[in-house]
């Protein structure tokens, strides 16, 4: 039933803008795959080109190992959830639902029982003679991906379906996504700018750039071994230190930072006069006078702010603030702003990458 | 402490008129409205009265006496009635060519390069700016030269009165529906048509089950557009329709060679047709709207 998807080379460019550079990637069988990156990174485009909508410039796609060059959107064995969900505002929900079915020939009967078979999966069992404008944006959600279940796809492809829907419904539709994911047992290709959704959701993610992939992993992957500066940036919250290698032994690097020497995780073979940026999450830095730390931060308090379970700090870094994050014990001192503090962190927590672009500018 | 002060109206006991600007402006407005509606209304009064006034000339004064013959010499007037006919066959046959041809034109501009479009849109429009006369005259010669050229028969369709006119009207009642079909598709969401591609619809399929039931409202105003303004045109018609006639080209003569208060009657009948047909589709309007409340 399900396929996996092969994208080998691909290459789009609209006119001078490059929008998708030489993707190679193998989407297995029945997996949850996300593709994440910030709006302009060319993940959309992506998923246009796997539907059908727009060809890729160079490379190919294959669905099940069968290239679909020259295949229209009607002829691919997959479906997709749009985006602005794109249900048909003058049928009714069932009539949206087995849409793919009358178009195919299917006889009345026989779509009316797919059409309620689906309705009961997304528990809508009796809004089916509802119009879609009738329902909730969740429930319209629920309908957008049954519609696309119905015709039986190798592929499911979700174009940021989420985006519209309110912060609770958001966290419960994940769940919900996940399990029908696990029940119909197809491949979902996930496409989304929110790392929340995809670290959640996702067997694997595809981290994007300006078109480019960054890196392809397990959510703990990408979290807890980031390959570019991007994806340390993107992927979490992550305090950057800029600075120079001055000594590479053993997986760890040394760099001459603003703030003198610090060690880090050296995941990428960085060598003495490199230019390098060393992570560190918001977690991992801890009051120096709590621990023994191999690394210390000597700087000062710009803001303090309360958040119930955990208490930021936030201190004068090199180019940005340093987020410090502490489980709230009960036994926090409260800093005024400009006071001196030290901070502290073990270099295994600490990951040291090239130079280079950030999410944030 | 500073108190704050209230202006209160004078609690006065004298209820006297007081002139005041919104009188004025009241006035104003319901006299505009009155003129607007007897400029309006008042010839059609007028003429409706003159359809019962039994008078050889159509004409209220003097009230000769109430009167139905005029009905009767309009139904047994058989020029009016021939022509009444050319004119429901010639709508009928323009609403087949115009509807389609608009909307060909609307989706064509719809999906055209954005550079093309202006001029595109300059040219399926310059029909409507162009003289009725000269589309008549033009499509009188247009098809004689056809018809020339290919030997056609004189009995043919290139020669034919009602044939020509229907493509000579077509030809800018086109431009009016596509307008119309132009207006409803720019609300049209394009992702509709991809979501149908996407779940296996052929192009055809996407055109007759998602975008035509969208556009039906259009369909039906550009149908009724179409037929309305074939009906009542006589500018591109005189020309086209040589040796036959329609109702205004009947009526146009009757004017030049003595008009009798039959055309009033004629008048009264589509004025009635007309308030009729608004009132039926008002009521049901409104019932489907409580019943869509009440569902």
């Amino acid at each position: 039933m399900s396929a996996n998807v092969e994208l080998e080379n691909l290459n789009i460019r609209f006119g001078d803008f490059h929008a998708v550079k030489d993707v190679n990637l193998n989407i297995r069988d029945g997996e949850f795959f996300s593709f994440l990156g910030p709006s302009g990174c060319g993940k959309t485009t992506i998923l246009r080109a796997v539907s059908g909508f727009n060809d890729p410039t160079e490379g190919a796609i294959y669905i099940g190992g069968e290239n679909m060059l020259g295949s229209g959107p009607n002829e691919r064995p997959t479906a997709l959830v749009f985006q602005s969900l794109a249900l048909f505002p003058l049928m009714s929900v069932a009539d949206n639902i087995s849409f793919g079915l009358k178009v195919r020939g299917v006889g009345k009967v026989q779509r009316r029982k797919k059409a309620d078979e689906l309705l009961e999966m997304i528990a809508l069992s009796d809004q089916g003679d509802k119009l879609p404008s009738e329902l909730s944006g969740g429930q319209r959600q629920r309908v957008a991906i049954a519609r696309a279940l119905a015709v039986e796809p190798k592929v499911l492809l979700l174009d940021e379906p989420l985006s519209a829907l309110d912060l609770k419904l958001r966290e419960h539709m994940r769940t919900e996504l996940r399990r029908i994911q696990q029940r119909v047992g197809i491949t979902f290709i996930y496409i989304t700018h929110d790392q929340g959704e995809a670290l959640t959701m996702s067997d694997r993610i595809a981290v994007m750039s300006h078109g480019v992939m960054q890196q392809v992993g397990s959510a703990q992957d990408i979290y807890d071994n980031p390959a570019t500066s991007f994806v340390a940036s993107f992927v979490g919250e992550n305090n950057p230190i800029n600075g120079t290698v001055i000594a590479a032994e053993e997986g760890y690097v040394s760099l001459k930072t603003d703030f003198g020497e610090l060690r880090g995780r050296n995941e990428r073979g960085l060598q003495p006069g490199d230019r390098a940026t060393l992570f560190i999450r918001p977690q991992n830095l801890c009051l120096s006078e709590r621990g023994d730390f191999d690394n210390c931060i000597q700087t000062t308090v710009n803001d303090q702010e309360f958040e119930g379970e955990f208490e930021h700090l936030y201190l004068a870094g090199d180019s940005r603030n340093l987020v410090v994050s502490l489980i709230n014990d009960g036994a926090i001192p409260q800093f005024s702003n400009g006071s001196p503090i030290s901070v502290g962190f073990h270099s295994d927590r600490a990951v040291v990458l090239p130079a280079g672009e950030m999410a944030y500018e | 402490m500073s108190s704050v002060q209230t202006t209160l109206p004078p609690q006065t006991g004298q209820h006297g008129f007081r002139l005041r600007s919104t009188h004025v402006r009241q006035f104003m407005m319901g006299f505009y409205i009155l003129i607007f509606f007897a400029y309006l209304f008042g010839p059609l009064v007028m003429m409706s009265a003159t359809a019962f006034n039994d008078n050889t000339y159509p004409q209220v004064a003097p009230w000769n006496g109430f009167t139905l013959k005029w009905f009767e010499e309009l139904i047994t007037d058989s020029f009016m009635v021939e022509g009444f006919i050319n004119s429901l066959v010639i709508g009928a046959g323009v609403v087949c060519l115009a509807v389609p041809f608009g909307l060909a034109g609307a989706l064509m501009l719809s999906q055209i390069h954005h550079k093309v479009r202006s001029i595109y849109y300059v040219i399926v429009v310059s029909p409507i700016l162009t003289p009725g006369v000269i589309i008549g005259i033009s499509t009188l010669v247009f098809w004689d030269w056809m018809g020339l050229m290919l030997d056609a028969d004189f009995e043919s369709p290139f020669y034919n009165g009602i044939w020509l006119t229907i493509i000579g009207q077509a030809t800018f009642i086109s431009s009016y529906t596509l307008l119309i079909f132009l207006a409803r598709l720019q609300r049209f969401d394009s992702t509709l048509e991809e979501a149908a591609l996407d779940l296996g619809a052929s192009h055809v399929q996407v055109f007759w089950q998602v975008l035509v039931p969208f556009l039906k409202p259009a369909l039906i105003s550009a149908a009724v557009l179409a037929f309305l303004t074939s009906f009542e045109n006589y500018n591109t018609t005189v020309f086209t329709i040589q040796a036959e006639s329609t109702l205004t080209t009947v009526l146009a003569s009757k004017v030049r060679l003595g008009i009798t208060p039959a055309v009033s009657a004629l008048a009264v009948l589509i004025i009635s047709l007309t308030l009729v047909g608004a009132a039926v589709h008002e009521v049901l309007r409104r019932r489907e709207r409580t019943e869509v409340k009440v569902g």
